[in-house]
């Protein structure tokens, strides 16, 4: 087994860390282990089990060292039982696997043991002063003249008894308060508060397998405003994907807070974990996943799609048709391609075909009977006719028309414009006229 | 260093040979300051074309491949091709390399072309509806945007982006981006941006050509400037089948055409018909095909008598 116990800062007067304070700190602690109980003013992990996925020991370590340090944690130690790692870190050892835990233990001095208090008086004057000394003892006679408490605590400092814990639960949702040292009253300052709660709503978000996709960090106002700044302020801030990466988010809202002006010196800060969605974080393994790839373009994809309007990502789609403007159509990416569509494609590419086409066709104008484009066209094979569609019925009631056409195509060359497809088609009174509808590019 | 030293060295007694290709100077061994073999392999000299760092992409041409560093476009970089005019050339010059990407099952993405893309002719360049996806950006802010965004997932087999008004900085922003791209990223941008500094790694000017021919000058590359153009042979859309022999040329027969005087029946619009002979068409219910009026397939005029 390996514990850990973090010591919170007493209150200003002397009293244990609140309540809240305890809850914070364990709510960001649970990122690391679902074994995480408070007791009196320390926070306890057991973290055997863990120690692999965050790196090793080692690494778990450093970080929980630095992270707890943004936290306000001011000692931090290691034991093979929860209450050992506790009164070390009261005595400020911080490691508890360098010696034997009896040598180590038996040098604290006996303070160190919540138990020892009631009895602190009649053990001095029985000559204790560590708690070796008060273990030496004899049974017996502790446990006829002092209450039971004491030798258990001895018993589960020494691992001799097993120890019972209420774990810590998850709130299902965050919201998290602290009160600041000293009254701010520049927007930008707040930025190392907002970083506390911004660290605990990380734990809770990675022991919670979600990310945020919007957060509020809202401030009340000192006792001491003026009238009209109001009780306080908020301001909520949205990413684009779900993160629970600290320093992303802390970037976010440091960039928010430069613009924010703050009406009075504040004295408190929430933060709110407003919109949860799960994250699925990727595989650490040591391969490459070939298979996300797929994924991931449909991914960018949606979000392209939700920025532009879903019918502004397209995918072609090929219909039987010899009309130019109704050979293929194009639908939204999401939606399946239509299972038909196979076996035309399998079909043998006889036709040429442009690869541009105008949306609709342009009238050209002409010169002595020869179409102009940038320049006269020269016309180089066709006529290629195509004509149908009297069957295709467009718009409706009166104002219907069908999309029946009659034209001849021609592939043209102009010596800017490059290789075009031009038609010629039949206008009222013997009249025709040419209209460029293709590029092949 | 000391490969620059060897060439001032050398200036009084050889000066010719100093700018000689190392495999071919290997001869004067014995000379002070020569380097060993294994390291002059592995240094590169300006006069040499450079080696991309990434995979890259077989242009399909064999006579570019030869101009561009590693032997194609580059992947995890951007390449820019700039040309005089849009919509006139794009899918001839990536055509071929896009149809060994398809083949390979990925996905090509079109960023705001400046027309509609036509699918029964990119077909011809091996481009099927499963792998093609067309991104109607309007606006630059939005083509700058979904290029950026697309580029950096690096998901796309190969990425093509029209941005006529992109500024240089913003073109060395999706540089920095692409280098985690996998694929390709084409820019097609008009030929004015060849007076703007670019960070794009390559950066060739394409243009028009009469001769079913697309001409290539390379602008910027990893290795000496490119001096002239090369030739691309290309006939777009499947057009080579119906291309008759005097049409394999078409300037000498505009050149012709143009010499001749103006015959006012000529291209008559009732006979719009051209010296080689097109017939007439057979006009049918449905669509005749009579293009080259020569030889109409045989799956054509099956089609043709079932309806």
């Amino acid at each position: 087994m390996l514990w850990a116990a973090l010591l919170l800062p007493p209150g200003p007067d002397g009293a244990p860390p609140s309540d809240e304070a305890l809850r914070g700190v364990a709510t960001w602690a649970l990122q690391f282990t679902p074994r995480v109980a408070t007791s009196e003013e320390a926070v306890l992990l057991e973290l055997e089990a863990s120690a692999r996925l965050f790196g090793g020991k080692r690494a778990l370590r450093d970080r929980i060292l630095q992270e707890g340090a943004d936290q306000g944690v001011i000692a931090l130690a290691w034991a093979t039982n929860s209450l050992a790692a506790h009164l070390l870190a009261r005595a400020g050892i911080e490691n508890g696997f360098k010696r034997p835990l009896e040598e180590l233990l038996d040098a604290l001095p006996m303070r160190v043991l919540t138990a020892v208090a009631p009895h602190e008086g009649i053990l001095s004057r029985l000559g204790c002063r560590t708690l070796g000394d008060v273990r030496w003892l004899p049974r017996g006679g502790v446990s006829r003249r002092f209450d039971k408490l004491l030798l258990g605590a001895l018993d589960r400092a020494y691992g001799l008894q097993p120890e019972a814990h209420v774990w810590v639960e998850l709130p299902e949702t965050f919201d998290a308060r602290l009160e600041l040292m000293s009254r701010v009253e520049m927007a930008p300052a707040l930025l190392f508060g907002a970083r506390r709660l911004l660290l605990q709503m990380c734990g809770w978000l990675a022991a919670r397998h979600s990310g945020t996709t919007a957060f509020t960090l809202k401030w009340a106002h000192d006792v001491m405003r003026s009238k009209e700044a109001g009780q306080g302020g908020e301001i909520t801030i949205r990413t684009a994907e779900p993160s629970r990466n600290l320093e992303h988010l802390c970037r976010l809202r440091a960039e928010h807070l430069a613009k924010t002006e703050l009406k009075a010196p504040v004295g408190e800060l929430w933060l709110d974990a407003t919109e949860v969605v799960s994250l699925d974080e990727k595989s650490a393994s040591l391969l490459p996943d070939e298979a996300q790839q797929g994924e991931s373009l449909q991914l960018v994809l949606e979000r392209i799609a939700a920025r532009l309007g879903p019918d502004r990502v397209l995918r072609p789609v090929l219909t039987e048709d010899h009309r130019l403007e109704w050979m293929q159509m194009w639908q939204p990416v999401p939606m399946p391609l239509p299972r038909k569509t196979a076996r035309k494609a399998a079909e043998p590419l006889a036709m040429p075909q442009p690869t541009w086409v105008l949306p609709t066709p342009l009238k050209l104008a002409t010169r002595g009977h020869r179409p102009l484009y940038q320049g006269v066209l020269h016309l180089l094979t066709g006529p290629h006719r195509v004509e149908g569609g009297w069957w295709h019925r467009l718009g409706e009631g009166c104002d219907a028309t069908t999309g029946h056409v009659q034209r001849d195509y021609w592939v043209a060359l102009s010596e800017h414009a490059g290789v075009l497809w031009i038609y010629q088609e039949r206008l009222a009174s013997e009249e025709t006229a040419w209209y460029l509808h293709g590029v092949f590019a | 260093m000391s490969a620059v030293l060897s060439w001032a060295g050398d200036d009084d007694g050889l000066p010719t040979q100093a700018l000689v290709h190392p495999s071919r100077s290997r001869s004067r061994r014995s000379q002070p300051g020569e380097l060993p073999p294994e390291i002059e392999q592995a240094i590169w000299r300006g006069c040499d074309l450079g080696a991309q760092a990434g995979e890259v992409v077989s242009s399909g041409f064999e006579a570019l491949d030869a101009e561009l560093p590693g032997g194609g476009w580059p992947c995890q970089s951007i390449a820019e091709v700039l040309s005089p005019q849009p919509s006139v050339l794009e899918w001839r010059v990536i055509g071929p390399a896009l149809r060994a990407i398809v083949a390979t099952g990925r996905n090509v993405v079109v960023v705001g072309p400046p027309k509609t893309p036509h699918l029964p002719g990119l077909r011809h360049s091996g481009i099927d509806e499963k792998h093609l996806v067309w991104v109607r950006a309007d606006t630059p802010a939005e083509r700058l945007w979904c290029t950026e965004q697309l580029v950096k997932s690096g998901a796309c087999g190969a990425l093509v982006a029209w941005l006529p008004q992109a500024r240089p900085e913003q073109i060395r922003r999706l540089q920095v981006c692409a280098q985690a791209c996998e694929g390709p990223v084409f820019l097609f941008r008009p030929a004015a941006a060849q007076h703007e500094a670019s960070a794009a790694s390559l950066r060739v000017m394409a243009t028009f050509a009469l001769d079913w021919e697309i001409q290539v000058h390379v602008l910027k590359r990893r290795g000496p400037t490119h001096e002239g153009v090369v030739r691309l042979r290309s006939v777009p859309g499947g057009l080579e089948s119906v291309l008759t022999p005097r049409l394999q040329m078409p300037s000498r027969l505009i050149a012709t055409r143009e010499g001749a005087p103006r015959d006012g029946t000529h291209h008559a619009p009732a006979r719009p018909a051209l010296s080689e002979g097109a017939a007439r068409p057979v006009v049918h219910e449905a669509a005749v095909h009579a293009l080259g009026g020569a030889t109409p397939s045989a799956r054509a005029r099956r089609r043709a008598t079932v309806r």
